[in-house]
């Protein structure tokens, strides 16, 4: 069965979108919503659900299959690899950074004192903690990415 | 790659004198959706209706599948589709006679593609097309079109008019067209960018009956940001710009600039003022073509100066090529 995926695509990102589509999908594999083995949409199912032109799903999958995190089965289709890795700590910390980045420029555009924007991303990050302690990690939502 | 449309320095002057095309140049390869944007009055649909053949224009080339269509024998011009702005389909037949109709003359005639996009969107078989919204009279044009299985398809703002569920199904068929085992190659004009970013490969931003700028949809994501530095005090200093400015505005002590950004590295010279505060943003599609034509306060009149605005915008060199063209 293929998982319900969610890909949301961010027009206000800056990221190009096959790279959106490619972290992701690494967030689902280092979320544990995708597993080892798990089928993930064809190229049609994904460039029709999302409205994508299928050359950039098939760019994102290339990448990603260089990456090693999916594997393409001849005639079966597109699976995550078995040995598949969630992020690297590199890259870990560069997705984080991109939103910390944003978070920076946002809060010294109101002009929000340092401490006070540290003081809130503890709390939501507490918060987070408390009421989901047993969910998985959340992912973004919206858009449905095909199914079987 | 083969190139499925070519314009070479095509010029269009009309009998009222209205200089509607004026040098376009245009390359979109096979397999691949160009995405044509500019303001009202750009020259977007002559230049369409030149590459399809229904205007001749006074000079340059204009080709598609390697060959001018006013000059195509019917084998030839059967293989290119294009659905206007107006209205041209035959408002008294219904869609189901005119698909009769145009099978005729299309050997690649699919009559279930018909059916099956009636379906899909609804549109009623039996009623003239007179009688359906003017949405669903788009609709119609768009599936008569794609039912010819174009080898190249010609949209001028084939969105126009379309609810967002309607929009949403067309984009879902451009999709199924791409996806075909021919492929297809795609132009459009719209206003609607969003679109744009998740269908378009390349987009040209037209103006004045030329492109003025054309790139990847990808590179410019990457790449384009709009810039802003305020300084402390009244002023930026005396000839500061920022580098890989395309177009810069300034507002006492704010610069602002659409910026090409191929390194942040470029900015840290700047960063290192005495008394600047550099902030990076990156764009939207839209916002990107907003700033370009100066934001939305100082954006000119059509046929205004562009380049050369009053205050202390940052005229620029016309035609630049912007992106590595993928």
């Amino acid at each position: 069965m293929i998982p319900k995926l969610h890909l949301q695509l961010d027009e206000r990102s800056g990221v190009p979108v096959y790279r959106q589509m490619m972290d992701q999908f690494k967030y689902y594999v280092a979320g544990g919503i995708l597993r080892p083995g798990d089928q993930i949409p064809s190229i049609r199912e994904l460039a029709s659900a999302l409205q994508v032109n299928p050359t950039t799903v098939v760019k994102a999958y290339t990448e990603l299959e260089r990456a090693g995190l999916i594997e393409k089965r001849h005639g079966k289709g597109a699976f995550v690899a078995p040995n598949a890795r969630a992020l690297t700590d590199a890259e870990q910390e560069e997705a984080l950074r991109r939103s910390a980045k944003q978070l920076a420029v946002e809060a010294t555009q109101m002009q929000v004192p340092p401490p006070k924007v540290i003081t809130v991303v503890r709390e939501e990050l507490g918060a987070l903690h408390s009421d989901r302690a047993d969910e998985p990690v959340p992912v973004k939502f919206a858009v449905v990415g095909g199914e079987s | 790659m083969p190139t499925d449309i070519l314009a070479h320095g095509l010029t269009k002057t009309f009998r009222t004198g209205v200089v509607a095309v004026n040098g376009f140049d245009l390359r979109v390869e096979r397999g691949t959706v160009y995405g044509l944007i500019g303001r009202n009055g750009a020259g977007k649909t002559t230049a369409l209706k030149i590459l399809m053949g229904l205007l001749r224009p006074d000079r340059g080339e204009a080709k598609v599948l390697g060959r001018p269509l006013w000059e195509a024998d019917p084998a030839h011009r059967q293989k290119v589709a294009y659905v206007s702005q107006s209205q041209q389909v035959p408002e008294w037949m219904s869609l189901g006679e005119l698909g009769r109709y145009a099978s005729h003359f299309y050997s690649a005639w699919r009559p279930e593609l018909l059916q099956e996009q009636a379906r899909r969107w609804e549109l009623p078989l039996h009623l003239p097309i007179s009688k359906l919204s003017g949405g669903n009279q788009r609709l119609a044009a768009l599936a008569v079109a794609l039912a010819t299985r174009p080898e190249v398809l010609l949209l001028d703002e084939p969105a126009a008019g379309l609810d967002p569920v309607a929009r949403r199904e067309l984009n879902v068929c451009l999709v199924d067209a791409l996806l075909r085992d021919e492929g297809c190659t795609i132009l459009l004009s719209t206003h609607l960018l969003g679109d744009l970013e998740r269908l378009a490969i390349h987009v040209g931003i037209m103006d004045r009956g030329r492109i003025l700028a054309e790139g990847s949809v990808e590179d410019w994501q990457r790449t384009m940001r709009r810039v802003q530095v305020v300084f402390d005090g009244e002023a930026p200093p005396a000839d500061f710009a920022i580098p890989g400015a395309i177009r810069s505005q300034v507002l006492g002590p704010v610069v602002t600039a659409l910026t090409r950004v191929d390194d942040d590295a470029q900015l840290d010279g700047v960063r290192q003022l005495r008394g600047a505060r550099v902030h990076v943003f990156p764009l939207t599609l839209e916002e990107l073509f907003v700033d370009w034509f100066g934001g939305p306060a100082a954006a000119p009149e059509s046929g205004e100066e562009i380049s050369g605005q009053p205050g202390r915008s940052v005229p620029q060199p016309p035609n630049q090529r912007v992106g590595n063209g993928g």
